[in-house]
């Protein structure tokens, strides 16, 4: 079987697994906990798009998550179909970036970085004044509450995400994104547009940030806009891309099973946060010695083992 | 005095040097000589710690120095004015120049320095307040000159002082840089105005694509038809 | 809205301004002379309000007779972390630099805010010694003891700065390897002990205004972030490279606010950041920055 034949179908047996786990046990913690990841792939990929892709290190990504989260949670419970309702958070998320995209992208380097962690904090005090209490789930949704249409909600969203980032790998559209990311000017040179592409990696980041957050409204039983907006929801992102590996397909998707994993198993036995002690050590070690994350490491793992099988 | 050995220099992955080795020997000026990006300022970068080199050896004064850091080069006694100059532009004239004497040894005896540096570029003295981003490239080049002499260098390296320069203060920096050859500071000259160099200096390498292509006495250079040919057209 | 109440505003604004002042400066110093955007500088400010905290209840020390030591302690955060890992980053293209300095710095702002959790627990605590809450009238507008003192130290430590980088040859040598490194190398200058030094200095001005802070606020393990923002605002509202403008500059923020705070309730903690963003798009060099 040649190689490509043996990826496309190991990618359509993880398919078929993830498509029947539910059916395999209707346990809430092991239902919630791939969720949850899914629910960490799509926010961790969809920074990959700007962040990782086009090389723009966006901090208000807790902005666009706050804005699709509460966009879906009160059109869905004003009676407007999920589906609909989901696709009303991303819009709402991209027409923001739209918006700010223009005098935004006139920021270069750290002053975009500040510029968007700055503006994320200035919505989100906004929006915890506005919207000071939770909101939480009537009793006929409470009662009616099925972890499984959570779970496929977010796998399906996240195989769209996955879908896409797959696709932009390959893509011109892609590239051009990379070419931005590796030197912006000598690309504006050769003919490249830098200044469309960063609004439309931006939009796409945004759009699937927005979806994320409409999945987790979906979700969540309670759901209050302070926690919303938090820019943990950006730190998180950032964490579990540069630790799984950024720019790649993979390295997310993999960071966000770490993230969820340990996130869960430390706040077992130690006390809570502890994960995010760790995560920051890592991530600093990532930083500076390893910055192709897991990923790196594994390629390197996989070098010395196959080095020690051919001597 | 300086021996630089059988040195390799690289820029990350490519060589800039082959197998350089040249010699500065007490009281001398030697002037280093070639086309542009023949591996003249590596060299020069090389020997006062900028870079490293990957192979060979420098040694000052019977000191090795090749892996040192450029700041104890400096205080061994090797000043370096680069060819960007390399002045302060926010800091005045006078900052600049004291700057110059950092290393604790020139610190002290300071005041001195300036009577002599002041007596080699007078028009320095009459600008010390200005804040030296203001100066023209000429006064600029006399700052970093005199800047490096205020650490009492035993050995000053210049890299193209004349460069950028009109001829008429092209000359009054050469008439400067002979008078401190004749205050006994060895000098390595780089330069790509050849005849001036070759008619100050004492000896004389030729660097070509990374390696030395020649040495020997200035006056035989001066003479050289294929030299003549090569470089002295542009001089 | 009687003038009193408008001057005892401005004067808490100038009180609050000052700290404000003296946390960019920390960080200002940072960055103008390595390039190094210290996203953490608010958990070194959270550091040193904690240990002037254990100073004051472990060992009565009065928090204010406690600065030297909260500054030397902080001395010696910064120039651990400076050698364990920005150290590293120094290295680096300029551009690829400031990104990996950012990073390094956030991870810092992952692991902070933890250890202070455990080690202090998420209540809140204060610094309140005796005269805590005591203060003196003056024409009818009251002046408080203890932000007088803090605006008191915050001068005299800016003062300080400012004479250390103009008057001494250390000072020359920081100012100069700012400017261009590679040409202050050439001077026999230090460059990394300077980077090393510099970075611990800031980290230390950051302990001494956790101090103060603590004396005024009260002290949450997760207080770091809104004081990097400020501090980071005030330090694009001056303009990068600007040291001692950043000083003014917070001062100005915090005048800003306090008349702001009259109308915008609430809002108020958004002023700054909507002050930022201003800047961004129409000064980036800042109020005292070059372009």
């Amino acid at each position: 079987m040649s190689s490509k034949r043996k990826k496309y179908s190991t990618i359509t047996i993880i398919i078929a697994i993830l498509i029947s786990i539910p059916l395999m046990t209707q346990r809430s913690d092991v239902l919630t906990w791939f969720t949850l990841t899914f629910l960490y792939i799509i926010l961790a990929h969809s920074w990959n798009i700007l962040g990782g892709f086009t090389g723009q290190q966006n901090l208000g990504h807790a902005a666009f998550f706050g804005l699709g989260a509460m966009t879906v949670r009160y059109v869905w419970l004003s009676g407007v179909p999920l589906p609909l309702a989901l696709l009303l958070g991303g819009l709402s998320a991209t027409l923001f970036a739209l918006i700010i995209g223009f005098p935004a992208f006139r920021l270069k380097g750290i002053y975009f970085v500040i510029g968007t962690l700055v503006m994320a904090e200035v919505l989100h005090i906004i929006f915890d004044i506005l919207f000071p209490r939770a909101s939480v789930l009537p009793a006929k949704l409470l009662g009616s509450y099925s972890m499984n249409s959570r779970y496929y909600l977010s796998l399906i969203v996240m195989g769209l995400m996955v879908a896409v980032i797959f696709w932009l790998s390959r893509s011109r559209c892609g590239m051009a994104m990379m070419s931005v990311r590796e030197d912006a000017e000598a690309a504006e040179a050769s003919g490249v547009d830098t200044q469309k592409y960063k609004l439309f990696a931006f939009a796409l980041s945004t759009f699937f940030c927005g979806l994320a957050g409409g999945v987790y409204a979906y979700y969540s039983v309670a759901v209050l806009a302070n926690s919303l907006f938090s820019p943990e929801w950006t730190f998180d992102a950032l964490i579990i891309v540069f630790v799984g590996g950024v720019g790649t397909i993979l390295g997310p998707i993999i960071g966000s099973v770490f993230f969820v994993l340990l996130k869960q198993l430390l706040s077992l036995y130690l006390p809570g946060g502890i994960h995010v002690t760790v995560f920051g050590v890592l991530f600093i070690l990532v930083v500076l010695f390893l910055p192709g994350g897991l990923i790196q490491l594994m390629e390197i793992i996989r070098r010395r083992i196959s080095l020690l099988m051919t001597a | 005095m300086l021996e630089v050995q059988n040195v390799d220099v690289f820029h990350g992955d490519i060589q800039a040097l082959w197998d350089v080795s040249l010699r500065v020997s007490e009281g001398e000026m030697v002037a280093l000589i070639g086309a542009n990006g023949a591996g003249k300022t590596t060299l020069v970068e090389t020997i006062s710690g900028l870079l490293r080199a990957k192979a060979g050896a420098i040694t000052f004064n019977n000191v090795r120095i090749d892996k040192e850091s450029s700041h104890k080069i400096v205080q061994m006694g090797i000043s370096l004015v680069p060819e960007e100059k390399g002045i302060f532009p926010g800091m005045s004239v006078l900052e600049n120049l004291e700057l110059g004497a950092f290393p604790a040894k020139s610190r002290k005896q300071k005041d001195e320095t300036f009577k002599s540096v002041y007596g080699l570029f007078s028009i320095l003295k009459s600008r010390l307040q200005q804040s030296a981003g203001t100066l023209s490239g000429g006064e600029r080049t006399m700052l970093a000159i005199g800047r490096a002499l205020m650490a009492m260098p035993k050995l000053l390296v210049l890299d193209e002082p004349s460069l950028g320069l009109a001829p008429l203060v092209v000359k009054s920096i050469f008439k400067v840089i002979q008078e401190i050859q004749d205050s006994n500071v060895s000098t390595l000259l780089v330069e790509q105005n050849v005849r001036a160099a070759l008619r100050i200096a004492t000896r004389a390498y030729i660097v070509e694509n990374g390696r030395i292509a020649g040495h020997g006495k200035a006056e035989k250079f001066l003479h050289d038809e294929k030299v003549i040919e090569a470089y002295l057209g542009a001089g | 809205m009687t003038l009193t109440f408008i001057t005892q505003s401005l004067v808490s604004g100038i009180n609050v301004g000052a700290l404000y002042g003296l946390t960019a400066v920390g960080l200002a110093l940072v960055f103008g002379v390595m390039k190094i955007l210290n996203v953490a500088h608010g958990e070194f400010i959270m550091i040193g309000a904690y240990t002037g905290f254990w100073l004051f209840t472990l060992l009565d020390c009065d928090p204010f007779l406690g600065l030297p030591l909260v500054g030397i302690a902080l001395f010696f955060l910064g120039m651990i972390c400076y050698k364990v890992l920005f150290s590293h980053v120094a290295k680096f293209v300029e551009e690829v630099k400031l990104k990996n300095s950012l990073l390094v710095a956030f991870g810092l702002f992952l692991i902070f805010p933890q250890i202070a959790q455990t080690l202090w627990t998420g209540d809140e605590r204060a610094i309140s010694p005796v005269y805590s809450g005591e203060s003196f009238a003056v024409l009818g507008i009251r002046i408080g003891y203890v932000p007088l003192g803090a605006l008191l130290v915050a001068v005299v430590v800016i003062l300080g700065l400012h004479l250390l980088l103009n008057k001494t040859y250390y000072g020359k040598a920081v100012r100069a390897t700012s400017e261009n490194w590679r040409a202050a190398k050439l001077m026999g200058i230090n460059v990394e002990r300077t980077y090393m030094v510099t970075f611990s200095l800031g980290v230390a001005i950051a302990g001494i205004a956790g101090v103060l802070i603590g004396l005024t606020q009260a002290l949450m393990p997760a207080m770091g972030m809104e004081w990097t923002i400020k501090a980071l605002i005030v330090v694009l509202l001056a303009g990068i490279g600007s040291i001692g403008g950043a000083f003014f500059a917070g001062i100005i923020l915090g005048v800003v606010e306090a008349v702001s705070a009259i109308w915008m309730g609430p809002y108020t903690v958004a002023v700054g950041m909507v002050i930022l963003l201003v800047i961004l798009m129409f000064r980036p060099q800042g109020l005292f920055g070059k372009a």
